[in-house]
């Protein structure tokens, strides 16, 4: 499934309406679907706060292969981007060190089993992916 | 679609889904609570990080003001975004 995407948090509704299309003609475990959507919503909403420069739309796909579910955002004509500038959660902070934000790649990370970050003449592409369990497949 | 209001109870009732779009509808909404409360989130489907940050801020506000903050009836899904985040040790969640 692709789908091409506005540059902006009003296609939330577009974004949710693609992964549910698509989940529609899969049969996955129902924790598997609700983190699709929570990674597909995780990952758009940093490519729309942090990715400098940009087309007014960004391209979805998504993709069942025979051992994972992967998703996956291309960005056109944005500055290069460094993985590294992203900031690490401990999740394990007590309240009066936890500052809002910086959540969504945590969740990714904790929700998929791969994030992978890949810069290349100007396109940055942005890939998660999840195992599937031999029951799922 | 998300929505958050005051029940019958006094108790704030979220429902739907609450994604990066909602935050200000929520914000607005939570920074009018003055007091000691308890989200019922029975009927909350989904939430996000952008969702978990504003009730992060919430809890962090009525806390220096020497109130509580509760979350009751959380979904399975839900429950696992908040262990996954550390916010099931923050929060008090029943």
């Amino acid at each position: 499934m692709e789908r091409w995407l506005p540059r902006s948090l009003d296609a939330l509704d577009d974004l949710f309406r693609a992964v549910d299309d698509y989940l529609a003609t899969e049969t996955l475990p129902q924790k598997t679907a609700f983190a699709a959507r929570l990674v597909a919503e995780e990952l758009f909403t940093n490519l729309i706060r942090h990715n400098r420069g940009g087309r007014d739309q960004v391209h979805l796909s998504i993709e069942r292969r025979p051992d994972r579910l992967v998703i996956r955002f291309d960005d056109f004509d944005v500055a290069p981007f460094d993985p590294a500038s992203t900031p690490v959660v401990d999740a394990a902070q007590p309240l009066a060190e936890r500052a809002p934000g910086g959540l969504g790649v945590h969740l990714v990370k904790n929700l998929f089993d791969e994030l992978h970050y890949e810069y290349r003449d100007g396109v940055l592409r942005v890939t998660a992916s999840k195992r599937l369990e031999s029951g799922d497949v | 679609m998300f929505e958050i209001q005051r029940g019958d109870d006094g108790r704030i009732l979220l429902n739907g889904r609450f994604d990066a779009s909602q935050v200000e509808k929520a914000q607005a909404f939570l920074d009018g609570v003055s007091n000691s409360c308890t989200l019922d989130c029975s009927g909350l489907e989904y939430i996000s990080s952008a969702g978990l940050s504003v009730l992060l801020q919430t809890l962090k506000r009525l806390t220096a003001e020497s109130h509580s903050l509760r979350l009751i009836q959380l979904r399975e899904n839900i429950r696992d975004v908040f262990r996954i985040s550390g916010l099931d040790r923050i929060f008090n969640v029943e």
